[in-house]
């Protein structure tokens, strides 16, 4: 359930990066998952797939994740227009 | 593939004015920063500070209690307590005459950095003094979310009761892995229960070899020793 507010944390992240790049929507951002993270990456984005539709700049985003090793979770890269 | 997650849509890219932005930025960031404050703000109380995990009814308010009583006349100590809802482990601990606050977090699972930063203040205010040899932080009972999230602890402790299984560190490794002290509690019940102490103390240390674990009994006394002292040399 903690992948929620992990998701609501990534939701305003991207907001941010679209403001400081001036760009109109994220069109897919890719995000590493820590395997010790604790985080259930299905969790994650249905957290994030259900929070972006309230966000006009990331109704249409894809979430792409990969598995890293350690313990975080990183947002990596962002593709927007 | 389906269309509620948008995957049948990926790999599809191109032919857009798209441009792409390498962030590496991490997501738990603030929470990080906030627990390294939270760590020099308790250190600055003179405290040691404490993150209880545990699965909701596995003892560690009542653990809290029968601790107090073995540490109070020479240590002093403030407890943070966090539930989804309710005061009332918190006021359990204040019966012990231990300045205790309650954190509510009104339906998230876990604690977070943030929070008990609001925690630690609230303690010194109801306590009415700014030093403590020790800061319980009793977490919200679950034994999965609240391993993410750095409170500015300075040690981890995760406890499993007798009737919950033996075979707790096998199925929620990531909690025991980044804990520091594993608690076996209940262990008076170990003649009515299944449990193997041999079981959970090897899958515990196959996640984390370097986990000191303590099994204890607060109700019949037995391990309690063992916890107190482990309490009493970190302040050494």
């Amino acid at each position: 359930m903690h992948e929620l507010s992990l998701a609501t944390g990534l939701v305003s992240t991207l907001e941010g990066l679209v403001r400081e790049h001036g760009a109109s929507r994220v069109i897919k951002a890719r995000v590493g998952l820590g395997r010790r993270s604790g985080i259930v990456e299905e969790s994650f984005r249905f957290g994030f797939d259900a929070l972006k539709l309230e966000s006009p700049s990331l109704r249409d985003a894809l979430l792409e994740t990969i598995v890293l090793d350690g313990d975080d979770l990183i947002l990596m890269q962002v593709e927007m227009e | 593939m389906c269309d509620t997650c948008g995957c049948h849509a990926l790999g599809k890219e191109g032919g857009s004015s798209g441009f792409t932005v390498d962030v590496h930025r991490s997501l738990l960031e603030a929470n990080r920063k906030q627990a390294e404050g939270n760590r020099l703000h308790l250190e600055r109380l003179g405290a040691t500070a404490l993150n209880l995990i545990s699965s909701p009814g596995s003892g560690k308010t009542t653990l809290l209690e029968h601790t107090a009583d073995a540490l109070m006349p020479g240590f002093s100590m403030g407890v943070i307590e966090g539930d989804i809802e309710t005061e009332r482990d918190a006021e359990r601990i204040r019966k012990k005459g231990i300045p205790a606050v309650q954190l509510t977090t009104g339906g998230a699972c876990h604690l977070d950095a943030p929070l008990v930063h609001q925690g630690i203040h609230r303690l010194v205010e109801h306590a009415g003094r700014d030093n403590f040899d020790f800061v319980f932080i009793e977490n919200v009972g679950n034994l999965v979310c609240p391993s993410t999230f750095d409170l500015g602890e300075h040690r981890r402790i995760v406890l499993v009761s007798v009737p919950e299984g033996s075979d707790k560190p096998a199925k929620y490794p990531a909690t025991f892995e980044r804990a520091d002290l594993f608690l076996i509690t209940k262990t008076d019940l170990l003649p009515y229960f299944d449990f193997s102490l041999a079981e959970a103390r090897k899958e515990a240390l196959e996640v984390n070899p370097d986990l000191e674990i303590i099994e204890l009994s607060a109700v019949s006394g037995q391990g309690m020793a063992d916890w107190i002292a482990w309490l009493r040399n970190l302040r050494n």
